[in-house]
């Protein structure tokens, strides 16, 4: 199980879980590294192979389990590599958001954006405003709300 | 209106158009009406009919998948909407299943009738329907209580009190007014407007109280799947523990896999042990739906549901 690992208050690093897409994210996120862009250490990247593979239950789960945000990146509409997988993305974001935000949870905790592979800057920039958006937020969960776990279950 | 279902039953049997037939029958109490499977003509006279007969009966359609022959089914108006979403989602073909519709003049909700007449529901002897009002015989003695009073939270926004997909039919709705000065969506709108902090208390709270015993799922027409996620070993998806979180995960990944297909038929919350009003998050995501994609689910039989399907001027919040 994962946990907010940050102390309360100022020192609050949060965890961000970041879901790049294979053909535009990831190679922009490549991109970024190889460029030197300074950005926040406080993603966890995913690769995977389309942003429509990001089904909702990840997204639920993550949360739930303690994360702070969510961030699923894809290409551009209408660069898709598998020609339309992110038009689905953008209709399942919408809604996934709308819902997370009825049962209590900030609609800054999950953020779909664009970025494509040539976009390094773009990726810097909008992990680096996602991390300030969840750190002006706080943990996902108070400690005080943090309840005892199944043993073995870490 | 239940010698006419008795007729039809019959005939349908003696000419094996149909292998058995799905209704409701008299349950262990006189207030509690079963679903129950009708094989023989000699047992159609269990058949009842009346506004106790709450189940949705599509769920049991779906074990006619590996018969040979056909089923027929007993749908009110509502219920027609969970035949043609499972029509559409390839679950069922149209002429396995011999649908037969009956007009609703409304259903009770017997906690409503419970509290509204005062008396514990074992001395309610028959529900009849009355116009505006439904009459209750409590110890023998007739006694009239209005339809605003004790129908269940769905009907007052009813849209098909008849069903619209049917091979026969029991005549046709006899109007009635109700009050429903709310808006469908009421109950919602009021949850939207909280802030943030106590819509997360309000559904922690809730989501606190599921034991998990899945009743939800079971009742649910949508949750067809042969194995189901939660079931899974490999990925293990919940602990076993009813912990809030993880009855969060439960409820959230429910709601979002009955996205643009939940036909608010209301069984999952009938049927919570709890009572954990759970339309009130399915009715958030339908409401999105309509707002978003303008999309009802089950109410036309070639719409395509918006989440298979996009539109390249889609609204793009994203960028």
């Amino acid at each position: 199980m994962v946990s907010s690992s940050g102390s309360l208050g100022n020192g609050f690093e949060p965890k961000i879980l970041v879901f790049a897409c294979n053909w535009c994210s990831y190679a922009g996120a490549d991109l970024a590294g190889v460029s030197r862009l300074q950005m926040p250490a406080n993603c966890r990247v995913i690769r995977v192979m389309c942003s429509a593979r990001v089904r909702p239950e990840f997204v639920v789960k993550a949360l739930s389990k303690g994360l702070d945000g969510v961030l699923v990146l894809g290409c551009h509409p209408g660069d898709c590599h598998y020609s339309e997988g992110n038009y689905f993305t953008r209709r399942r974001g919408l809604l996934l958001r709308k819902l997370l935000q009825y049962v209590g949870i900030e609609p800054e905790r999950f953020q779909v954006r664009w970025v494509s592979a040539s976009e390094g800057v773009k990726f810097a920039e909008t992990v680096e405003q996602v991390t300030e958006q969840i750190k002006a937020l706080g943990p996902k969960r108070p400690r005080s709300e943090v309840l005892p776990t199944e043993p073995g279950d870490s | 209106m239940q010698d006419e279902l008795r007729e039809i039953v019959r005939k349908l049997l003696a000419d094996g158009a149909i292998e058995y037939f799905i209704g409701y029958c008299q349950g262990s109490e006189p207030h509690r009406v079963f679903p129950c499977f009708v094989t023989e003509e000699s047992e159609v006279e269990k058949l009842v009919l009346g506004p106790l007969c709450l189940q949705n009966l599509s769920k049991y359609v779906l074990q006619a998948r590996d018969l040979g022959g056909k089923v027929g089914v007993l749908v009110k108006g509502c219920d027609t909407r969970a035949v043609v979403e499972l029509i559409k989602q390839h679950q069922l073909e149209r002429d396995k299943v011999v649908v037969v519709g009956v007009p609703c003049q409304g259903q009770v909700d017997p906690r409503k009738l419970e509290q509204a007449l005062g008396v514990p529901l074992e001395r309610v002897t028959g529900v009849e329907d009355a116009g505006d009002e439904f009459t209750v015989t409590v110890d023998g003695k007739a006694r009239k209580v209005g339809k605003e009073q004790v129908l269940r939270d769905k009907c007052f926004f009813c849209k098909h009190p008849m069903s619209f997909e049917y091979d026969y039919t029991l005549g046709d709705v006899v109007p009635f007014i109700i009050d429903a000065e709310k808006s469908e969506y009421a109950a919602v709108e009021a949850l939207e407007e909280l802030p943030v902090e106590e819509r997360r208390a309000f559904w922690r709270k809730q989501f606190e109280r599921c034991i998990r015993c899945n009743a939800c799922r079971e009742a649910c027409y949508g949750c067809y799947c042969t194995e189901c996620l939660f079931d899974r070993k490999v990925p293990r998806w919940l602990d076993r523990p009813p912990l809030p979180e993880e009855n969060e995960i439960y409820h959230l990944i429910r709601a979002v896999h009955l996205a643009g297909r939940c036909i608010d038929c209301g069984e999952c919350e009938r049927v919570c042990p709890v009572r954990i009003p759970l339309s009130r998050l399915y009715k958030k995501v339908q409401k999105d739906i309509a707002e978003l994609f303008g999309y009802e689910a089950g109410m036309e039989l070639d719409t395509v549901p918006p989440l298979v399907n996009f539109d390249l001027d889609d609204q793009d919040p994203f960028m």
